[in-house]
């Protein structure tokens, strides 16, 4: 049992049920199922969607709700936010919006702050090509089902004034930097290397998982 | 792993600072405060790191909150675990990785399609 | 049976309008509008309150409604409709229900 929105198909509306729905058309209003939403290349789906699964290919406008996954394909493209245990977006893919995969068990407290100083970095002209949007102040808490463990707050970390002898760029600066700030081991026994030749061509690797 | 002109933060090594490079940067430890590098840094499981990043590539397999800005590509493997807002052209969100917070690519959209971001 | 593009499945319920240039099939429910430039098939399951501006309709579920077709409206032996039709050729069949005014003038 599946719903198929055929290409040359416009559907404006309300739409609610407990199957598949395949959309190659396009679906403007709101779509509220109990299975999956699959939006294939030429599916445009402008509207709030709250479905156990979605697979995006083709254009999606909206906010979509799933109880279960949400993946965005290589040539999918959407504009709004996720709220998802699983969240998927593949190379090549273009997602502009939030993302809600409920808890991530990592240390937030330092996030309004992180916010806030990339707001006053963008205000001072810090940053690069792309023009960002402004700060929000820090998220309301979202879904009613997402309960979020509460952290007791740190101190937010500021920049250390930079350490003595640190007069350049270059990668010893870092291995200056890790070892007079506070290791209580010594130093990694592979210290980074000394600094290439000026002119010579750095070899760049983008490491795969092991 | 660490090739010539690149940094590597060990597991026991806690930064706090801004860490700048020409070069790559791996981290295994924990790292506070700001990285700007002009290629690559790698966050490895195990790897913690509360920072705003700049770099031209950031994977991670570990821990990040913060603010990162990429020039090319961002990669969120399985098992990581990030909080934070993303500016780059390409990001990619494996299943099994854990995000919250924002993804900011150029989205080009069809002619008569508006969108205002997607605020709830 | 249409080998149409577009079907509303039996458990699918849409509030609002379903426009096109290809073959509608609906097993469903629709409320609000259809206006197609080709054919409609409202199947046994199907219920269909709407105004309804098609090619042709075959009609074996259930239409509340005004149709108007440039073709033809069928209404076959389990369809049952309220509502006016206005086309050039209406069929009903045997067993169908219908109860409305039929426009059959060019």
């Amino acid at each position: 049992m599946a719903t198929v929105v055929g290409d040359r198909t416009f559907i404006n509306g309300n739409l609610t049920g407990d199957e598949d729905l395949t959309v190659h058309g396009r679906v403007k209003g709101t779509i509220q199922i109990g299975k999956s939403l699959i939006v294939e290349p030429t599916g445009v789906v402008e509207a709030e969607v709250n479905v156990a699964n979605a697979v995006v290919s083709g254009v999606v406008v909206g906010n979509i709700t799933a109880t279960d996954s949400v993946e965005i394909l290589k040539g999918g493209r959407m504009v709004g936010d996720i709220a998802a245990p699983r969240v998927i977006i593949t190379d090549g893919a273009l997602f502009r919006g939030g993302i809600d995969m409920g808890e991530v068990k990592a240390d937030e407290s330092g996030l309004a702050d992180a916010r806030a100083r990339a707001a006053a970095a963008k205000r001072g002209g810090g940053a690069p090509a792309r023009a960002a949007r402004p700060a929000t102040p820090p998220r309301p808490a979202p879904r009613p089902a997402a309960a979020r463990a509460a952290t007791p707050p740190r101190p937010a970390p500021r920049p250390a004034t930079p350490p003595p002898g640190r007069a350049s760029d270059s990668p010893s600066a870092i291995a200056s930097a890790a070892a007079s700030t506070g290791a209580s081991a010594p130093a990694s026994p592979s210290a980074p290397k000394p600094p290439s030749p000026p002119g010579g061509r750095r070899k760049k690797i983008l490491l795969k998982r092991r | 792993m660490a090739t010539e002109g690149s940094g590597f933060i060990g597991k026991s090594i806690t930064v706090r600072g801004t860490l700048q490079g020409e070069g790559d940067l791996v981290v295994e430890g924990t790292v506070e405060g700001t990285i700007e590098l002009k290629d690559q840094l790698l966050v490895q499981s195990g790897g913690r790191v509360s920072a705003d990043v700049q770099a031209a590539n950031l994977t991670v397999y570990g821990e990040l909150t913060g603010s990162v800005n990429a020039t090319e590509v961002v990669s969120i493997n399985a098992g990581a675990r990030v909080i934070g807002d993303i500016v780059a052209p390409r990001v990619i969100i494996e299943d099994g990785a854990r995000f919250k917070g924002r993804v900011e690519m150029e989205v080009p959209l069809p002619d008569g399609l508006r969108a205002d971001g997607g605020r709830r | 049976m249409a080998n149409a593009n577009t079907i509303i499945g039996s458990s699918i319920v849409i509030d609002g309008e379903i426009s096109g240039e290809e073959d509608l099939v609906i097993q469903g429910t629709v409320k609000g509008k259809v206006a197609l430039k080709e054919a409609l098939f409202v199947e046994h399951s199907g219920t269909v309150e709407a105004d309804i501006q098609v090619s042709s309709v075959e009609i074996s579920g259930q239409v509340t409604g005004n149709v108007v077709a440039s073709d033809k409206v069928e209404l076959k032996s389990d369809g049952r409709m309220v509502g006016d039709i206005k086309a050039p050729r209406v069929l009903i069949a045997d067993g169908a229900t219908f109860k409305g005014n039929i426009d059959m003038e060019r």
